[in-house]
Parts: C-alpha cells; structure tokens; sequence
C-alpha cells in the first residue's frame, strides 16, 4: 500500500517536473515575471515599514510634523502605486508563461497524434484522444494559471516577510517561525486525506453520469421491461453515495482549510500578543513593530489559504498531465522507410509480390496476394465484407507496416520511397469522403497553399463537379459546417473527387467511392471518375460490379486470397463467384437455383 | 433574486440547517472584530503604561476563546450551508431521473442525451453553487460588511466617512471588471470548444490527412488555432489581472486617508493609537464583502438560468397514461389489428396504412419487408410507444389502451432492432426482468438463446461484465443476450424485432426450432430480412410503405411471383457467395 503511494508520488514529482521543464523556452518572460514579483513583494513588505516609522516617529510622540509626514505619505502611495503596476504585470507576465506552456504541450501532443499510425486509432476511441488534446490539457492549463503561480507569489511572499521579520527582531520571528511546522502538518494531512476523498467523489460522479447516460439511450428497454421502478432505486443508491462522498469533502475541506488555518492565524495573534505584552510589562517597546508584526502574518496566511483551495486541483491535473504524455510517449508510430533514398515515383506502376498480412499477428487477412497493374491501367478488387479489399489499400498506403512479401512502385519497395514521395503520388477516394469545415475552395486545396484559385475550379470542372457548386449561392467559397452534412454523399463524393485532381497523384486508389451515391450525382460521378482515371494507375475497390467492368483486371477475394481473377468477360464466363455477385446485383436470378 | 423566492419550498424544508448556518454567519461576522480589537486595547494599555499581567491573560484568554468558538462556528456554517446544497443537487438529480423514466419515447426522440446530460450535470451544478456559495455570498456580504461598519462607526463615525471615500470606486471597479471578465471569458470558451471541434475533426478525418501527406499542415493549423485561444485567455488575464492591483491599491487609498486624519486625531487626543490600528485592520475585513457581493450577482444568474430549464424539462407531460378505467388485467388471448393509418408525432406522411389482419393465440406472425416498411412501427404501437388515433389493436378480448400500460407490457417480450445491453453482468441483463431470478432460470433461457456455451466460454461465465470494461461481445452475441432476457420473462407475446440478422443460419435455426418446441399456445411475432427467419411462420405479412402487399405461408408465398418470391431466389444466391462460391 504505502509502495504504491510511493511510486505515484514519484510519477507525480516526474509529470510536474517535465511540465516545468517547458518553461525553459521561455527564459526571458519567467525571468522579467521573477523580477515583477520581486518588486511586487518588496512593496508589500515595505509599505508596513513605513507605516510603522509613522507610527513611532510621530503617532506615539505626538508630533505632527509636516515635511517628514509628507515624505512618508509620499513614500507610501508611490509603494502602492508601483505596486499597483507590478502586481498587474507580474500576475499577466505568469499567465502569459502558463499559456504558452500549455499551448506548446497542446501542439506537442497534437503533432504527435498526427505522426501515430493507424493502428492507434483503430484502437483507441476518437473520443478519448480528443478528450487527452483538449479538456486533459485544459486541466492542467488550470493547475499552471491558479495553482503553480499563486504558489511561486506565496513562495516569495512568506519568504520576504521571514526575512523582514528576521531583520526587525530575530528572536519574535523565530517564535512566529514554529507555526510554518504547524501549517506544514495542515496541509500534508489534508493532502493525505483529501486525495482518497476527492479521488473517491470524482469516481462517485463518473457513476452518476455513466447511469444516467445508460439509462437514457436504453430507456425503452426499461420502460418496456417495466423496470422503471428498479432504476431509480439504483440511481437513488448511486446518487446518495455520490452526496455522501461529497459532503466528506465538505467537511474534511471546512476541519482542514480556511477554518484550521484562519486558527492558526488567530494562535500566531497570540504569540505577537503576549510577547510585546510580556516585553512591554518588562519594559519598552515600539508600537510600530507591533503593528508591522501584526500586519505580516495577516498577510502571511491569505497566500496559503489561497494554495489549500487549489490543491485538489493540483492533483487532478497531474492526472492528466500524466494521460496526456502518455499520448507524446506513445510509440505507435505511423510506418516509415526502412531505407530512405531519393527514388521518385515516374510512372506509377504498382506490383504486389506474395504479400501477406495480419493486423494482430495472428490471423493473416491478406495471404499470398500478387498482381501487376501498369500506367493508365486499371485493377479492381471485389469481394464480400472482410475478404481483405481494404487491408490491401491499408498497406498500400503505408497506413500499415507488413512484413511478408514485397509492394513494388516503378520497381522500387515501398519501403524505400519516402512517405512525402508516396503520399503526394497516390491519391485516395474513400468510400464516405470526409469533409472539413471551412468552404469548397478549402476542402479542395487542403492546406495545399500552392494550389492556385484558377487550379481549384479546373480541377473541379475536370471532375464535372463544378456543375453543382455554380449553383451554389457563394460558389467556391461556399460554406461547408461539420463533416459537410450539407451535402449528398455524391456531391461530397464529387469534391473528393476534384481534391484528389488538384493534387495530381500517379496512383489513383479509390474505396468503393461509387458505393453511396444518389441517382442525381450518379452520372457526374461516373464521368469524373472515368476522367480522374486517364493517364493514371487506379486500384479500385468496388462494390457496384457494374463500375469496374472496364477493367483491365477484376481480382476476387475471399477470405484474403485471391480466388479469381480475369477481366469483366473472363470472369462472367468462369461462372465463379464474381458470376453470382454479378446476378446477385443485377436482380438477375439464376434459373438453376 | 427571484430563484431565491423559486427555491423556497427547499429553504423551508432545510429551514434548520440554512438557520443555523445564516446564524454561525453573522456570529463570525462580528466575533471577528474582536482579534482587531484586542490588539487595539493592548496597544493602548502598553501606551498607557497601563498594562497587567492579569489584564493580559484576561485579553489572550479571550482570544483563545475566540479563536476555538471562530473555528467551530466557521465549520458549521459550511457544512450547514454548503451541505444543504449538495442536498437539494441530491434532490433534484433525483426528480429528474425520475422524470426520465416517466417520459415516452417520443420525447427521446425529439431530445439528445447530451442535451438531457448537461441538464442533470451543469445545470444542477449551478443551481447548487446558487443554493450554496450564493448564499454564503449574500450573507456573508450583508453581515460581515454591516458588523465591519458598525464597529469602525463606533471607534468613530467621522474617520469612518473619511476613509471610506475610495470604497465605493472599488465596488464599481470590480463590478465593471466582472462584466467584462464574463464577456471575455466566454469568448475564451468558444475558443476552446472551437479547438476541440477543430482536434474532433482532425482526429475523425486522420485518414484523408495521412493519405494527402498534410500532417504538417494540419499541425499548422492546429498551432494557428491554439494562438487565439491563447490570445482570447490572455484577454481573460488582463482582465482577471486588474482586481487585485485595484483592490490592493484603493484599500491602500483608504489606508492613508485613514492613518492620515486618523493620525491627526490621535495628536489632537481624539482618538487613540490602538483604536486607530483596529480601525486599519477593520478597513481590511470590508473587502471580502464587497468582492463577494459582486460574485453573488453572476452566481444568480448562471443559477436562475439554470433552474428555468430544469423546470421546463420537468414540466414536460406524460404523453401515454393508463385511461382512468383502465382494468387490472393482463391480457392474453387473440392479437388483431385494425389500422386505418398511423403517422408518428411531427411526421406528415402516415408510417402505417390499412393493416388489417388477426392472429390466434399461440400463432407466429412473420413481418418482412424493405427498411423503412413499417414493419417495426408493428410491434412499437403493440407496446404502445405510441397511440393510435385512426385505428385501435385488440389484444384478448380488450382494445390495448384499456389495459394498464404495466400488465400490457408484462405480457410482452420484446428484443429491440439494436439489442441495447446495460453495463453489468450477462446475468444481470439477462435477468432485467427479473432480477432475483435464480441462476438456473438464467441459464435456460441463456440455453434457448443459445447463447449458454459462449457465456461459460468467458473468463467470469455469467458474471462476465458487459461493455466498455467488460468483455466486447459480437453483434451476434448480443442479440441472443437480448433474447434470453426476453425469454427469462415467458411473454404472452414474443416479439423479435429482426434480432436474428447477426447470427449465422445454423444458430438461427436453432433458436427458431427452441421458440418452438418451449412456446406452446405462446404468440411470437418476427420481423426480418433474411426470409430464413420467418419461414416457419403460421402467417407472413409482407410490407412496402406501411401497407401489406402480400401475405400468407412461406408456401404459398414462394408460388406467387411478387416482392416475397424474388426476395426468396435472391437470398439464396446470397447464400452460395457468402460461402465463396
């Protein structure tokens, strides 16, 4: 038990640090921050001072005198108002730093979700890494701006009023030092505390939310089953655990928080009380140091109730702290050549040689899997769900890593083209193309910045997608909202299409990018896709057999092999499968059966 | 303040705790111009020369004592008010779910569960931080704040005057910054939620951004993004950075104007030097309520907001009710349907037109047709999901709404179209119905399922938890879960809403012969679009929008040409592809 406490506490301390370690970037804003804060705490110790020379130059002599009284009138305000400025420029210079440092942690993580290969998003719920990007980064973007800075100006604060209270009477603030021990037990037995109650409060509400959330999508199944009655009594038991594991925080926050340390407070009112009362009965004192006195550890405590309030906090964001790099540390990373060399991809012919593969290293869903597809030539590949046709484009594209048999371009592994050479050569159509916000001019270029105006509309034009968009009221820079609902998928269909022109790729692969589309768009689709394919080497996964009869070669998978091949003729003649699946989609019921 | 006057009923019923923390409230408030007194009379006695041993134990006694009773009370108002807050979330997330379980799923339909989550999450939250923190706000500011000015109007009213000049800049500076803060910070929300759109959509379209090669780009993006949420955050912080400069330095104002006159009136002999430092240290204790009066007013209004829209959504109605006559029976017998026409709710085009037929007790009805037939809407109005207006279905020897909606639906098992499983254990689902059936019930219907041999093939068996932590179970396994839980139940009326289509023809097969040979004189109506399923069937419906097109025995059915006979030939030739051929 204490072991496992152990090992976290040290992951906690390694996630702080390697976030502390992000603000080395920004050497010269930590540095004027520190020097804002210097001056800051300056002021807050010595406009006590000056108050307390009033005080025992004038209050308790009773001499009013002008130009002395002015000078610290003076000195007062002028401490106030630099105070005023630096306080503002310490706090915006801190959260500036913050910001930054969880603008590059967002970048980092992001940028490395982009490197990780597909496998890690097959596996991992989209969800759970938009939630790591964001709302993790988010907490500790909280635990930065509250928590990290109020505890480097309270750093500096108690220090600074040690060391004043050290120069005015060594021996008083010795006595005022033995409540730091004090505090100090406060906090480490709230930590204690507060970590197994909070952790057990957020759980409790993670519960709350997962029933509701079962419960509303599978309402009907309760109402049907009647079974009302039994679920709210489960809610109500959930709920009340959840209050209960609330209000233990309640009241280990109001036994060990402000109420403790305000007590504190009050018991340190007592050690400055009794002593200058125990001194003056002795004999003198300066009332001036009394006050000072008073006034610090006023100011002593407000920092550290601040600090206590925030500390839950403070762990809940080196959780995620920790979530998020385990993302940055991730090594499932997208294929990359195993040799890099210059090769450029001319022509783009495509051969695989005995390819096989498995995702899980265990049951190959590709096997032994040869073809040869040239220049201007077109492969199709058909076959029911599961039979291999997207794991062929999977390792084509380099999506996934294999490692038995051999894909050729032009001759050359792909293994050994760089992924820039291989990405920018190929272009892919996906079944349901996917569209980003932002306008058609946007989603055609995409992020391609050399991509010109005149570019885009030819491309579309060249797909006959421009047919539709002039109808549009804004045309190309018409708006397209959250994966391009607006659209039918064949529109959708018919600017992937143009996408795909504007970046001229050698190799066209398409994925069954007929399979959806509305009789409107039918005949666009049909011509753009016939024009998209001149001159290219396109491998076509289809599921309309009526798409790819022009062919140069129709391969049939089943079960990860290829158990026919031939062209649209060939193969009708063969009588195999791909006769049947024609029938099947023809409507066409063989009289035999 | 009017959710004040709305959250009545809950104040008057945690009537003790809200007093008894309103209370401990006020006795802070003034119990906490002592410590500042005190000081103030030492420093007097020690000026005065007036100072005893017995004078000092007597004030560090009171002091002890004041800091003991400080803390008790400080405990106490938070765990009464606070405490009572967290009851009345407690309350409300109660009645709300309630609610849910209430409503029909017509209202399901019309609303997200994301919607209804944030309701029963944020919204709740704010009303409890308006019942907690709100009133700790407004009290404390009223209390604190008029104890601080009474005790400063008795050391003196004319110093009081005086140095309080600056305050009600502070109070109008703060509040124009909390304006400002809530406009700036919610900018700065709909920044971030404009970078989580942004990282959603890159993560969902990963593959076009792999396939063209852009991830640097879309990594540029991303950094461009990222730069105004962090310009719209810095606004936040300037904001946000102004309240402590301003506080610190209008208190700082106050102080001078304070030690100032104050320091003249104490050479004059007006005033003593002890009143003068309580008088500072009391100018310090009035900030906290100034600041929390402004806190109070965002706090109410995020709440009142809030509670509006729980109210609307308690508010909706219970759209099928039973019928005051309803009688006290469970139905059995006859089913027979007579519908002119159904449309469901918002909808123009009606789902259902003339279905007429009858089926006997202990009849299996078959339902086949196109998605979007009608074929689900059947079983739905049987249920009574919905009502009919234009058309009624019998069931025994009453109309289906004159039976109370609970006996009705004991008589039915249904197993929906996308087999919604709880997260718990197979058992537990299984047992839905049920939940003290014993284990051997289970595992009969789990047998008649045929789902009994997976199940023990699990790690756990019949323990096994479903879902995200549990076991990931097929779409066939899931189905035939759904089906023992129907099964468990032995319903007048069985109803498998295409709940074979995941499960290969060998294991349908199966189920179909185990439904028949365990439910005899038990009704069981199927909907599917393998044909396989329905063959068997006494009677088969065949449907195209919403009216029968064909019906009779699969026999018959085959003979005719027709929508039936092409399906039939059709899936037969499925059939020989799947298997390769």
């Amino acid at each position: 038990m204490t072991n496992q406490n152990d090992t976290q506490k040290i992951d906690e301390w390694k996630v702080l640090k390697r976030l502390l370690s992000y603000a080395k970037s920004h050497k010269l804003l930590v540095l004027s921050a520190f020097a804002f804060l210097l001056v800051t705490t300056l002021g807050e110790i010595f406009a006590p001072l000056v108050v307390k020379k009033f005080i025992d130059d004038h209050l308790t002599k009773k001499e009013f005198v002008l130009e002395p009284m002015l000078f610290l009138a003076v000195a007062f305000f002028s401490i106030h108002l630099v105070k005023m400025f630096m306080m503002y420029f310490q706090f915006i210079t801190f959260q500036k730093i913050a910001l930054k440092i969880i603008q590059q942690l967002r970048i980092d993580v992001f940028s490395k979700v982009q490197r990780l290969g597909l496998r890690y998003f097959d596996q991992t719920p989209a969800g759970s890494i938009v939630s790591r990007i964001t709302n993790d980064t988010e907490a500790v973007k909280d635990m930065f701006v509250s928590v990290i800075a109020s505890f480097v100006q309270s750093a500096f604060m108690i220090t600074g009023i040690f060391i004043s209270m050290f120069v005015l009477n060594a021996k008083l603030a010795f006595f005022c030092l033995s409540i730091v021990p004090i505090i100090y037990g406060i906090i480490r037995t709230y930590r204690y505390y507060s970590g197994t109650i909070f952790r057990d409060m957020r759980e409790r509400l993670s519960q709350i939310n997962a029933k509701l959330a079962e419960s509303l999508q599978g309402m009907s199944v309760v109402q049907i089953f009647r079974q009302e009655e039994r679920l709210r009594s489960e809610f109500e038991d959930i709920n009340d655990k959840h209050y209960q594991a609330v209000l233990k925080n309640i009241k280990l926050e109001s036994f060990l928080t402000r109420p403790a340390i305000d007590l504190v407070a009050a018991f340190s009112l007592l050690i400055l009380v009794s002593f200058f009362g125990v001194k003056s009965i002795n004999g003198y004192i300066e009332i001036g140091l009394l006050y000072t006195f008073v006034n610090y550890i006023g100011r002593f405590f407000e920092p550290i109730n601040d600090v206590m309030v925030r500390m839950a906090m403070f762990q809940q964001a080196l959780v995620a702290g920790s979530r998020v790099f385990t993302i940055v540390d991730h090594p499932e990373l997208a294929p990359a050549p195993t040799k890099e060399t210059d090769s450029i991809i001319d022509e783009g012919d495509v051969e695989f040689k005995n390819l096989s593969f498995s995702y899980d290293g265990k049951k190959d869903v590709l096997k032994n899997i040869s073809f040869k597809v040239k220049k201007g030539e077109t492969v199709a590949l058909v076959g029911q769900t599961g039979s291999g046709k997207s794991s062929i484009i999977n390792v084509l594209m380099r999506f996934y890593d294999f490692d038995r048999g051999e894909i050729l371009i032009d001759g050359v592994s792909i293994k050994n083209y760089r992924n820039s050479e291989l990405r920018s050569k190929t272009g892919l159509v996906l079944q349901d193309p996917f569209l980003f916000f932002g306008t058609i001019k946007d989603n055609i270029r995409l992020h391609n910045k050399k991509l010109t105006d005149e570019k885009i509309i030819e491309a579309a034009k060249f797909v006959q997608a421009d047919q539709f968009i002039e109808k549009l009221e804004k045309k190309y820079d018409h708006e397209v909202v959250e994966r391009g609902s607006t659209y039918s998928s064949g529109q959708r269909q018919l600017i992937a299409f143009a996408r795909t022109v504007a970046a001229n790729p050698k190799i066209l692969i398409l994925d069954e990018a007929t399979a959806n589309i509305d009789t409107e768009t039918e005949e666009a689709i049909q011509t753009g896709l016939k024009k998209l394919r001149e001159g290219r080497t396109t491998i076509a996964i289809a599921h309309r057999l009526s798409t790819i009869q022009d062919a140069n070669l129709i391969l049939v998978l089943h079960h990860g092999e290829i158990v026919e091949r031939g062209t649209h003729q060939e193969l009708l003649t063969q009588k195999g499968l791909y006769y049947k699946m024609y029938l099947l989609q023809n409507g066409l019921v063989e009289q035999s059966a | 303040m009017k959710v004040y006057f709305e959250l009545m009923w809950f104040f008057k019923k945690e009537k003790k705790a809200y007093s008894t923390g309103i209370l401990a409230l006020v006795i802070v408030a003034i119990l906490q111009l002592i410590p500042p007194r005190i000081v103030g009379m030492v420093v007097d006695e020690i000026t005065g020369d007036t100072l005893t041993v017995t004078n000092l134990i007597y004030m560090i006694l009171i002091l002890i004592s004041n800091a003991i009773a400080l803390y008790v009370l400080r405990y106490l108002w938070r765990i009464s008010i606070f405490g009572s807050a967290v009851r009345l979330a407690r309350l409300m997330r109660r009645n709300l779910f309630e609610h849910f379980t209430n409503m029909p799923i017509s209202f399901y339909q019309r609303k997200r569960t994301g919607d209804l989550m944030a309701h029963a999450t944020n919204d709740i939250q704010a009303v409890q931080q308006t019942a907690g923190f709100g009133i700790l706000s407004l009290f404390d500011s009223l209390a604190q704040g008029g104890a601080v000015f009474i005790a400063m109007l008795f050391i003196d009213w004319k110093l009081t005057l005086i140095a309080l000049i600056p305050m009600p800049i502070m109070a109008i500076l703060t509040n124009f910054y909390s304006n400002k803060l809530y406009k700036s910070f919610f900018k700065a929300q709909e920044a971030f939620s404009d970078m989580n759109d942004k990282t959603q959509e890159s993560i969902n379209g990963i593959k076009v951004t792999k396939s063209f090669g852009q991830e640097n780009e879309e990594i540029d993006s991303f950094i461009e993004q990222s730069e105004d949420l962090l310009k719209k955050n810095m606004v936040v912080a300037k904001v946000d950075g102004l309240y402590d400069p301003t506080i610190s330095f209008i208190s700082g104002l106050c102080f001078i104007l304070a030690l100032g006159f104050g320091g003249y009136m104490v050479v004059n002999g007006d005033l003593t030097i002890g009143k003068l430092i309580s008088f500072t240290t009391y100018l310090g204790l009035l900030i906290w309520p100034m600041l929390a009066f402004g806190f109070l007013f965002n706090v109410l209004e995020r709440g009142s907001a809030s509670y509006t829209r729980i109210k609307q959504l308690l508010a909706e109605k219970m759209e099928i009710a039973d019928l005051p006559t309803a009688i006290d029976e469970v139905p059995s017998g006859n089913l027979k349907y007579a519908i002119s026409s159904f449309t469901y709710p918002n909808c123009t085009d009606p789902t259902l037109e003339s279905i007429h037929f009858e089926l006997a007790k202990g009849e299996t009805l078959g339902i086949v047709g196109k998605t979007g037939s009608g074929k689900s809407t059947l079983l739905k109005l049987l249920m009574r999901e919905f009502d009919l207006e234009d058309g009624a279905v019998y069931f025994g020897n009453h109309e289906l709404k004159d039976y109370k909606i609970s006996n009705l639906r004991s008589a039915l098992g249904y197993v929906p179209q996308d087999n919604f499983l709880f997260s718990t254990s197979i058992r537990e689902n299984i047992a839905f119905a049920n939940v003290n059936a014993p284990l051997e019930e289970v595992e009969i219907a789990a047998k008649l399922a045929n789902i009994d041999e997976d199940i023990k093939g699990f790690s756990d068996g019949y323990d096994t938890v479903v879902g995200e932590r549990g076991v990931a179970l097929s779409g066939g396994q899931k189905q035939r879960i759904a089906i023992a839980r129907a099964l468990i139940m032995n319903p007048e009326v069985l109803m498998l809403d295409d709940s074979l289509s995941a499960v290969d023809a060998k294991t349908e097969e199966t189920i179909l012969r185990n439904l028949k040979d365990n439910r005899e004189q038990k009704t069981t109506i199927i909907t599917a679009h393998r044909l396989s399923a329905i063959k068997h069937a006494h009677k088969i419906l065949v449907l195209e929008n919403g009216k029968v097109i064909q019906s009779g025995t699969h026999e018959e059915l085959v003979e005719k040409d027709g929508w039936y006979r092409e399906m039939y030939l059709m899936q037969q030739l499925e059939e020989l592809v799947e298997m390769g051929g």
